[in-house]
């Protein structure tokens, strides 16, 4: 059980700024996401806290002590590899035995710690084989299982989900959840994907630039956004510009919402509204009430499950998901309504 | 039943054809020009030379005196020592060479650009360029005289025409340390770093990432760079001929004496050298395949 610190961490690869300078508190037992696009730096971070990687400014710390100086060998961390990195010329038994080996453990604790771990991430029946010769997922449980052994303090993942199929992917996630709950050991994994953040975290930082833009627990990150930018990269669809008044009234080109003001602070001035499209009711009639806007659908995605509208309303196309319980024409008339306190506000000088 | 005649079938056909038509030229020259001088360089060791109105074939007389004297065993000794030390040594430089070259550091490019040098100069020159620098009165020596170092140039110690042999292992290395550097450095840019780091990660030391992960990894590009450069070495004659230390000679040394012998018959003694020659080398580089490849199958490896 560790807790790891970020205190002013800056890293240049000569007059390249990988990380400008970031701050981040990483819970005993916590699970958190880097989350950003290709190139935002979030690699170089968890190389950082790994040790591969040393900061041109500022510390790390674990447990309170400052480890910026202590050597990758002697951190006590572990990492998966996206691409597994396993030993190509071992067998499973020997990758997963590496850590212990080479730390000079004696050889029957080896044995014993081999059994339990292979027994954890089911691959007793592969122990002979070599990983050219493993799945996808199968490598992966090989990775995990060759790091945790070592009983690492932090264990780290780089893309965790991202070279697995849709199927394997969930059994996947399941898993690394429960070994995690089951361990409780800090962990914290690299995504580009919003989604594999969302599904797995327990927070979510999301990085741009080598900046931290935001850190918060998944249903915040994706309803609370504090930037348009963030929005947008947790895939927001309905962002809209609009006047907000001090009584809380948003006033966009379809027509003006009243937001819930115990959710948003509203502050008076120019900015963005924000509504979620699996918020939005899809109406036939006009109800009564407040928040109801009028448009007419223009166009209809069916994915199985779910069914998303595009409808136009006073100029601005706003996005509707629903449950595809019924399908509604193209053409159709409808009134859209949305309840104040799934409305988000950001003001344009945030 | 009738063969089935269509146009895709024809054009298949035309396919082989043409494979065949771009294998023939490599197996001409491999069949008629290697194999078929090889079973006459055969043939001739063991008495087959009408030519020269010699015909005792088959007659080992020729291996038997050769093997019989001590001084092929002395040349067979001598020509192992210079081809071994050469191969390891070129090796390990090579080696230090590439895991240098798969990291980052300033005027890397020039750098890479240079390490190559030796590659693109010939043998001859690199011969040429040990004489000027390391003979007697050469530069080194003439330049430790200058500074002191010893009285006078001729003190300087011998290097060349030693049977240490210090200048045909020296040139060598400096020809063939490139090449397994290139060879390696391409191997390694294939397995990446990240074996590496994990490993590191793990609580390996250098050491340990070196020997453990890195060298498995590699073992193909060692063992494919120096089979080459030992087969070059065993068999090569300009640098011992001209940097050697006289009697006695390396075996391809030898076998040029005895084709350069003003008795003709003598070639016959020159054809039992060169296969010889041929024959040891192939003993040794075959077992070392043959151990490389328990190795690849005990890994997994096929």
């Amino acid at each position: 059980m560790t807790k790891v610190q970020l205190k002013g961490v800056r890293k240049d690869f000569g007059a390249f700024t990988a990380i400008s300078q970031i701050d981040l508190d990483i819970n005993s037992g916590e699970l958190v996401a880097l989350l950003g696009p290709s190139g935002c730096g979030k690699t170089t971070t968890l190389r950082m806290i790994a040790g591969l990687e040393v900061p041109t400014y500022g510390h790390i710390l674990f447990d309170d002590d400052d480890v910026s100086e202590v050597p990758v060998q002697d951190r006590q961390v572990g990492m998966v590899f996206q691409r597994y990195a396993l030993f190509p010329h071992m067998t499973v038994e020997k990758n997963v035995m590496f850590g212990l080996k080479v730390r000079g453990t004696p050889k029957a604790e080896i044995e014993e710690r081999l059994e339990e771990i292979l027994d954890v991430v089911q691959l007793q029946q592969f122990r002979h084989r070599f990983p050219a010769q493993l799945s996808g997922g199968q490598m992966q449980r090989v990775a995990i299982a060759r790091t945790l052994i070592t009983k690492p303090s932090v264990l780290m993942m780089d893309e965790p989900l991202a070279n697995l199929d849709t199927k394997l992917r969930g059994e996947m996630r399941r898993f690394i959840r429960e070994l995690q709950q089951r361990l409780g050991i800090t962990t914290i994994f690299v995504t580009h994907d919003q989604i594999e953040a969302m599904e797995l975290a327990d927070r979510v930082a999301v990085i741009f630039d080598g900046k931290l833009a935001q850190y918060d627990a998944p249903d915040a990150l994706y309803q609370r956004p504090n930037s348009v930018e963030i929005a947008d990269f947790m895939g927001a669809n309905n962002i809209f510009a609009a006047q907000i008044s001090a009584s809380g009234l948003a006033t966009a080109a379809f027509g003006t919402l009243q937001l819930d003001r115990d959710i948003v602070t509203v502050r008076e001035g120019a900015g963005r509204i924000l509504l979620r499209s699996e918020a939005i009711d899809l109406l036939l009639e006009e109800p009564d009430g407040e928040n109801v806007i009028e448009g007419t659908v223009e166009g209809r995605e069916f994915f199985g499950a779910t069914v998303n509208y595009t409808v136009t309303c006073g100029g601005e196309i706003i996005t509707v998901n629903e449950q595809s319980r019924r399908l509604v024409e193209v053409g159709q008339k409808v009134w859209l309504r949305i309840e104040p306190r799934h409305i988000w506000a950001i003001r344009d000088d945030a | 039943m009738t063969q089935p005649n269509t146009t895709e079938l024809a054009r298949h056909r035309r396919e082989r054809m043409m494979m065949w038509l771009q294998l023939t030229p490599v197996l001409l020259v491999l069949s008629v020009l290697f194999g078929g001088a090889l079973i006459l360089a055969v043939m001739q060791s063991l008495g087959f030379a009408p030519w020269f109105g010699v015909n005792t074939f088959p007659d080992f007389s020729y291996f038997g005196a050769l093997w019989g004297s001590w001084s092929f065993w002395q040349s067979l000794g001598l020509t192992l020592y210079y081809a071994i030390v050469s191969t390891v040594i070129a090796l390990v430089m090579g080696i230090f060479l590439a895991l240098a070259m798969v990291r980052m550091f300033p005027c890397k490019t020039l750098y890479k650009y240079l390490y190559k040098l030796p590659l693109m100069i010939p043998y001859t020159v690199g011969i040429a360029l040990a004489v000027i620098m390391l003979g007697n009165g050469g530069m080194i020596s003439r330049l430790s005289a200058f500074f002191g170092f010893i009285g006078d140039p001729s003190e300087f110690p011998q290097i060349l025409k030693t049977h240490y042999g210090w200048g045909v292992i020296a040139v060598y290395v400096w020809k063939q340390t490139p090449f397994v550097t290139l060879t390696i450095y391409a191997v390694l840019l294939g397995v990446g770093r990240e074996t590496e780091e994990a490993a590191s990660i793990l609580g390996a030391s250098k050491r340990q990432i070196f020997f453990q992960v890195t060298m498995p990894q590699i073992l193909p590009g060692i063992v494919s760079s120096t089979l080459i450069i030992f087969a070059f070495n065993i068999g090569a004659f300009e640098a011992p001929f001209i940097l050697g230390g006289g009697f006695p000679d390396t075996l391809p040394v030898v076998a040029w004496r005895y084709f350069n012998d003003a008795d003709y018959t003598l070639q016959l003694q020159g054809m039992a050298t060169v296969v010889s020659i041929a024959l040891i080398a192939s003993i040794i580089l075959y077992s070392y395949l043959a151990f490389y490849r328990r190795y690849e199958r005990r890994i997994g490896r096929n």
